[in-house]
Parts: C-alpha cells; sequence; structure tokens
C-alpha cells in the first residue's frame, strides 16, 4: 500500500498490512536527522543564552570548592542519571582537559545523592519521597556545600524540598530546569538556574548535558585562578 | 574539541544505522524481549537508556522490560540474564573489552547486540548494529551525544510499534549473507561436557570428550568437539550439522 495509493485513507487497520520496511525505515532516518538539528540548534541557543550564568556560577562554584566544600547533585529518573554524569565530571574529570584547554582538571569532591539504594528507599519508605534528597542535605551538608538539581520541569517535590533545605543552610544552591523554568526559576531558593528552552524531555536533558560540561569547564578555569572570591559567596 | 551535538553527527549513515536498529529491537520488543544496557565506563548511561524503556517519558507509551547491568561480572551476569531473542545494548568506546567480551557471543545467546559510541569504531561485525559518532569529541559520553543517539532509539522503536504489519520476525536470510542455513555454521558457546560424559574418568585433560553441551541461538544442544579439541566452558565454536568445525575468527 504505497504512499501514492489514494485510497488508503479508507483502510483504517491498513498498517497491519504493510509489508515493505523501506519507506518506514527512510522516514525514521529522516525523523533522526531533524531531531538532531534541533538538539543542535538547542544546544546552542542554551549556551548563547546562558553565557554569563554559567561564567558567573563557575566563579561561585569555585570558591566553594576553595573553602573545602563538597557538590551534591541530584534529579530523578534520566535526570537522576545526568546528575550522576555530572557528578563524576568533578570527581574523576578526564586525565586530559576536556576541550584543548587548560590541562590539570582538578578532581573536586561531587556526589550524587540518587546513587545510594539504602538511603533513598528507606527515606521514602519512612518518611516519604518528597524527601528523599532534602534528608540527605540535612545529614551531610554545610554552609560551604553546594547543591545541584537536574529537573526538566523544574518544579519536581523532592528537588524543591532539598533546595529549600540547601538554602536554610547557606548552601550555593544551583538548578537546572527546561520548559519554562518551572519553579526553580522564580524560587528565591535558587541561587543559578539554567533553563533549556524547550518543551521536549529528550531534547532538553540534550541540552542540559552541555550545559553541565560546560559548567564543569568554568568551575575549571575559575579555580585555577587566584581565588577572586574567597568565600564563595553568591551576594 | 568539544563540539556537542551537531546537525551534522547523523550523516555518513548513523540516521540510517539508527533506522534499522529501531526496526530490529522493535520486532524483538513485539515478541517479549528484554533490554539489557550495559556501559562500563560510564554506567549512568545504562541506567538512563534503560528508564528510557521501562517508564516512558510520554505519557501513553507502553512500558517495556528494560534493565541496566551495573557493577563488576557483566560476562557471566549477562550470560544468565539474557535468553533467546533479548536485546543487549552497550554505551562504550571500541577499546572497551569488556563490551567486545559480551558482543561476541550475543548471537549464541540469541540476543541482538547494539553498540553506541564515538571516535574510531569497532572491527566490522563486532555488534548487528554499531550506532557510532564518527567526530572524536573526547566528552561525547558528557555533552549529550550519547544520550542523544539513546533518546532517539526509544523514540524511533515507538513509531515502528506504530507498523504492525512490519513487526513480523526479520527474515530468515538477510541481504548481506546468511549464517543461518548456510555453510558457515552458527555460533555456540561452550556450557559444559555432554550429558553422557558426566563422568570425567578417561575424558582429555580439557575435561571434555569427544562431545560437548553448546548453547545457540535456538537453545542448548550436544555436539561434537573433535575438530576444535580441547574445548573449555566459554569457547564460541562454529557448528554446522551437529559439529563444531572451526572457531570464530579461525577461518
Amino acid at each position: 500500500m504505497g504512499a501514492s495509493d489514494p485510497t488508503g485513507f479508507l483502510y483504517p487497520f491498513i498498517e497491519a498490512e504493510e509489508r515493505d520496511a523501506r519507506p518506514l525505515l527512510t522516514a525514521l532516518a529522516g525523523s533522526a536527522q531533524a531531531k538532531a538539528a534541533e538538539s543542535a540548534a538547542l544546544q546552542q541557543a542554551t549556551l548563547a543564552a546562558s553565557a554569563g550564568l554559567l561564567a558567573a556560577c563557575g566563579a561561585a562554584m569555585a570558591g566553594r570548592f576553595a573553602a573545602g566544600g563538597r557538590m551534591y547533585a541530584f534529579g530523578n529518573g534520566g535526570s537522576a542519571t545526568d546528575c550522576a554524569t555530572f557528578a563524576a565530571l568533578f570527581a574523576s574529570p578526564p586525565a586530559r582537559s576536556a576541550d584543548g584547554g587548560p590541562p590539570g582538571c582538578r578532581a573536586l569532591p561531587a556526589l550524587n545523592l540518587a546513587a545510594d539504594q539504602a538511603v533513598v528507599t528507606a527515606v521514602g519508605n519512612d518518611v516519604g519521597f518528597d524527601l528523599i534528597f532534602s534528608r540527605q542535605i540535612i545529614g551531610h551538608a554545610a554552609q560551604r556545600d553546594i547543591a545541584v538539581a537536574f529537573s526538566t520541569s523544574g518544579s519536581s517535590r523532592d528537588l524543591m524540598a532539598a533546595l529549600g533545605e540547601a538554602r536554610r543552610r547557606g548552601l550555593l544552591t544551583v538548578g537546572f530546569a527546561g520548559y519554562d523554568g518551572g519553579e526553580m526559576a522564580h524560587s528565591d531558593a535558587v541561587d543559578y538556574c539554567f533553563v533549556v528552552r524547550s518543551q521536549s524531555v529528550h531534547r532538553i536533558q540534550e541540552s542540559q548535558a552541555i550545559l553541565g560540561y560546560h559548567l564543569w569547564a568554568s568551575t575549571q578555569r575559575a579555580i585555577a585562578k587566584p581565588a577572586p572570591t574567597p568565600n564563595g559567596g553568591t551576594e | 574539541m568539544t563540539t556537542g551535538i551537531t546537525a551534522e553527527m547523523l550523516d555518513g549513515g548513523l540516521a540510517e544505522d539508527l533506522a534499522a536498529a529501531s526496526l530490529a529491537m522493535a520486532r524483538r520488543f513485539a515478541r517479549g524481549a528484554t533490554l539489557w544496557c550495559v556501559a562500563p565506563g560510564s554506567e549512568p548511561h545504562a541506567h538512563h537508556m534503560a528508564v528510557e524503556f521501562v517508564h516512558p517519558v510520554i505519557v501513553g507509551k507502553r512500558a517495556l522490560p528494560a534493565f541496566a547491568l551495573t557493577g563488576s561480572g557483566l560476562v557471566p551476569r549477562a550470560r544468565v540474564a539474557v535468553r533467546p531473542g533479548d536485546i543487549l545494548t552497550a554505551v562504550a568506546g571500541a577499546a572497551d573489552e569488556v563490551v567486545a567480551d559480551l558482543m561476541r557471543p550475543a548471537p549464541a545467546w540469541g540476543a541482538a547486540s547494539a553498540w553506541i559510541g564515538a571516535g574510531p569504531r569497532p572491527a566490522a561485525g563486532a555488534a548487528d548494529h554499531v550506532l557510532w559518532i564518527a567526530d572524536q569529541d573526547p566528552m561525547a559520553a558528557a555533552t549529550g551525544g550519547f544520550v542523544l543517539l539513546y533518546h532517539l532509539l526509544w523514540e524511533l522503536t515507538h513509531v515502528c510499534f506504530e507498523h504492525p504489519g512490519l513487526l513480523r520476525p526479520e527474515p530468515e536470510c538477510a541481504d548481506d549473507g546468511c549464517i543461518t542455513c548456510g555453510d558457515e555454521g552458527r555460533l555456540a558457546e561452550v556450557v559444559g561436557r555432554a550429558a553422557d560424559e558426566l563422568d570425567p574418568s578417561g575424558l582429555g585433560r580439557s575435561g571434555f570428550g569427544s562431545r560437548a553441551l553448546v548453547r545457540t541461538a535456538a537453545g542448548e544442544e550436544t555436539i561434537d568437539v573433535t575438530l576444535v579439541a580441547p574445548v573449555s566452558v566459554g569457547d564460541l565454536v562454529l557448528v554446522h550439522a551437529g559439529a563444531a568445525l572451526t572457531r570464530p575468527g579461525s577461518a
């Protein structure tokens, strides 16, 4: 049943009779190309819109690390894995510099709060899922530390609870969001909020990856300089 | 140079490779396959890929069985976990020996295989579907390229479900040659001694006699291994007409 058949619309179940996979494969390849182009354009637009924020946030994070602080990263689902990749960049950076930039990247203390199955399930079961990260912030964090939340909606309740707890304890707080930024974009609990302006969870996550990479690179550049903000304050 | 995702990233055949892999995966899912995801050097990618399939971000898309396999001992764990008809995927560089060790026996386990990576490609035939970003972005694992590829695999697989007529089993003989019914032989993995040779007395130094129990895509069978002796558990051999003729790669 080719696309040229003018009566195809009369047969709603015609897909069940489809036998030639070639038109589908061609359409799938075209769709993949279009989505890659969309993702590439979104990455570039996001980086362009976030350039100033990346530099400022990287400098503030460098100040916290220089003061002996740790970074805690957290997120749900795919964002939990993306924050794990982000934390691993800090904790075990590539041996050589990422893009021909300054050699000798420093490993920095960074932890993924979604990683420990015992803690996540214990807190989730005993006091509620919304507190799985904030309970860990209470247990682990000190004022000189950094909290980084990865979300596509920007409004996940467990992330907002953890950011609020981090704010109360004086941590530097960073949010990654999508869509219009959600609650993170307007919350007093977030010092630096990176928003990927897209309606697709997948495209948002792909751009959050490049943002995370550049935030790491910005932090590395700032920490290689003589400390400009010794206490890592964010004003 | 760290480029992140580019509009040209899927040029040179990768878009077509993703399309073919997605249709093959959809056909297997339609018959009950489980997807196994490994990423030894960057395990979050294994978890991310699996959760895409288990808990889709788009409401209304069906949940599909997928597991991340992480930690140590991946080969023996995959050997018992993977069932005939399953799909084995890896996100890793071409030099990853654990992934190569997983991909090699996959046909004997009856699993289709896909290998996602960047930079220098694995050897031809290293996996059924080699989904490779040609550009050498040294940070591809952290700048979104790999995430894009498994997002696309998920998105395209679900498009295939809208074409039930195309989800019937793959043709027995593919265009690029058939090893199922030709003289080349089927890949088999040695599981243990033949049932009637379980008494080790009188067997060779390897503990095997002239026959061995092997696993192929069709299940377990006992074959003659005289031509490839001595064999050990885990060895891969090519079987034809009830006998191991040779070992793969030894022409």
